[in-house]
């Protein structure tokens, strides 16, 4: 199936059904490159089941996945370990691993696409910098906390340079404090070109941003924002919405302080 | 996979096998150990193997002559005796000869061969046989047609000595072939199962590599590398074990034979294939890689 080629992920009509108290129905959803978005529920509402799908480590019973090239009714082995390595993917429990340095776990994603040293190096190092943990890289990840965890992990994710980055819950374990900080450094990500689509339960978080929202809730979206085309908009969503963002994470900020007295 | 990724998947192997020192060494004692019980029994095998040569390698024909043949028909007879399939070497034992080593045999009791009037021992040839000819059948077909040629008395060859010994020679080779057989099944059932617990205390990492796009081939080479280190080594330890065990036997058992180099090469190699194939079972049924 052909795409928009401004569309990254699509679904189409998906259902998966998992006995009789749970299964996704009919879902549709467009995310376009450049996009922000948030996939919002309650738990249990099929959030991360949705997200599994769209980077095929479960196949629907219904209906299909696009994202770029890759079909979820054409895929083979090979296809999946390629797009994942186009496909920065997060978690709430960071997946790192516990046996590799902080500068191993990132240089892990660049090594199984087969770049060079020269190039992880240079890479592992820039990216990095970037999430702020450069003179952390010979850290084991039980030496971190979990906010560095965190960015260690979407170092990793955004490694290969992919087209969208996908986060479960990605502050679910975090602090308020520390949710802020990883919330600016994907927002950072998405204003460099790289399209987001994070899950979160909690509505109260997001809901702030102006940023799309898709609601899910007992497998079923029940809402959806309109979807927005970076390409020409990019100016004008740069200015406003990032411009917004900061505001809004700014009052969160004297909130959360006022609160915190 | 590119070159660099070769490179990779060594260097993973290095450093996996570094950082899991501790768990590699269990792996390697616990597999190092049921090798050694392999070896020992290889080691049982062989030194009983030789005895068994050496055993046949001392058994002698003899062919006894008329008295008063002659020496043209015992020359003959000689002949004869080299041209059979079978025989290896033939020794002429002159009556006077036999008497020596009968006397030398008997010891102090030897002076009642001092009654003797004369030498009632004959001529005789001591027929050395082909190690494939000590067999009851054959010996029994020989000796029958040497017992009708002229100037031949009677033939020797310690026949229910050696019915015993070959149903005895039967009886371990069969009792070592069934033991054998279940000491190598538990000895891979162990490795197996040591490689197994390997594969699993690292599937989560496998999990995350294949999340991050790692091909199937880039994630399964460096437990196959680690499986064959670990397989290699263990066998070196097993070796290595082996070789104190024999030395302390050798005390009481001189002579004790150890595996030679080549043998010892196979054995480690072999462990190492074995090391690896298993590691990618394992994967193969853990993770449906
Ligand atoms: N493989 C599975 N088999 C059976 N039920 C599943 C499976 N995966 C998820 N579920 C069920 O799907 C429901 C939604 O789970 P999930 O997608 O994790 O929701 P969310 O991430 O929104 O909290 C849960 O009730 C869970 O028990
Ligand atoms: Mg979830």
């Amino acid at each position: 199936m052909e795409q928009d080629q401004r569309i990254i992920v699509g679904v189409y009509h998906l259902s998966k059904n998992f006995g009789k108290h749970f299964g996704l129905h009919d879902i549709n959803l467009q995310v376009a490159n450049g996009e922000f978005v948030f996939l919002v529920g309650p738990s249990g509402a099929g959030k991360s089941t949705l997200l599994r799908m769209i980077y095929m480590d479960d196949f629907p019973d219904a209906g299909q996945v696009v994202i770029g090239p890759h079909v979820s009714t054409r895929m083979r082995a090979a296809g999946i370990a390629e797009l994942r390595r186009k496909t920065g993917i997060v978690f709430q429990d960071f997946r790192l691993l516990g046996d590799k340095t902080v500068f191993e776990n990132v240089a892990l994603a660049l090594k199984a696409a087969g770049a060079g040293l020269g190039e992880i190096k240079k890479q592992v190092t820039e990216i990095l910098m970037r999430v702020g943990l450069y003179h952390k890289r010979y850290d084991f990840p039980h030496e971190l906390s979990g906010g560095e965890q965190q960015r260690v992990a979407i170092a990793r994710a955004i490694a290969n340079r992919p087209a969208v980055l996908l986060a479960d819950e990605p502050t679910g374990n975090l602090d308020a404090v520390v949710t802020r900080s990883i919330l600016e450094l994907l927002f950072k990500i998405n204003a460099g070109g790289t399209a987001v689509l994070m899950a979160t339960h909690d509505l109260e978080l997001v809901k702030s941003f102006g940023q799309r929202i898709i609601y899910l809730e007992g497998g079923r979206v029940v809402k959806d924002s309109e979807m927005i085309y970076v390409g020409d908009l990019r100016k004008r969503i740069d200015d406003s919405l990032v411009g917004r963002r900061a505001e809004r994470l700014e009052e969160r900020d004297i909130r959360g302080e006022r609160e915190e007295r | 996979m590119n070159a660099a990724q070769i490179g990779y998947v060594f260097d993973e192997a290095a450093t996996m096998l570094r950082r899991h020192k501790a768990a590699n060494a269990v792996s390697i004692v616990i597999m190092g150990l049921s090798l050694l019980i392999l070896v020992v029994f290889l080691l049982i095998t062989l030194n009983m193997q030789a005895v068994i040569d050496r055993a046949g390698d001392e058994m002698r024909m003899y062919v006894f002559l008329e008295d008063g043949a002659g020496e043209p028909a015992a020359r003959d007879i000689q002949m004869r005796l080299l041209g059979l399939a079978g025989v290896e070497e033939v020794v002429y034992v002159p009556r006077e000869e036999a008497l020596v080593s009968f006397r030398e045999a008997l010891g102090k009791d030897s002076d009642i061969l001092d009654a003797l009037e004369s030498n009632p021992l004959p001529d005789a040839f001591r027929v050395k046989l082909k190690p494939d000819y000590i067999r009851s059948e054959r010996l029994e077909a020989m000796s029958q047609e040497i017992g009708r040629w002229k100037g031949v008395e009677e033939t020797r060859y310690g026949e229910r000595w050696l019915e015993r010994g070959e149903a005895l020679v039967k009886g371990f080779y069969f009792a070592d072939l069934f033991v054998g057989l279940i000491i190598l099944l538990s000895v891979i059932f162990v490795i197996a199962n040591t490689v197994r617990l390997t594969v699993i205390s690292r599937q989560r990492s496998i999990e995350v590599a294949r999340l991050v796009g790692a091909t199937n081939a880039y994630i399964r080479i460096p437990f196959l590398v680690e499986g064959a280190v670990q397989g290699a080594v263990a066998a070196g330890l097993a070796v290595g074990l082996a070789a104190i065990v024999h030395a302390l036997a050798r005390r009481h058992l001189p002579g004790l034979l150890f595996l030679g180099g080549e043998a010892i090469a196979a054995f480690v190699f072999v462990c190492m294939v074995l090391g690896a194939v298993v590691s990618l079972g394992a994967m193969r049924r853990l993770l449906r890689l």
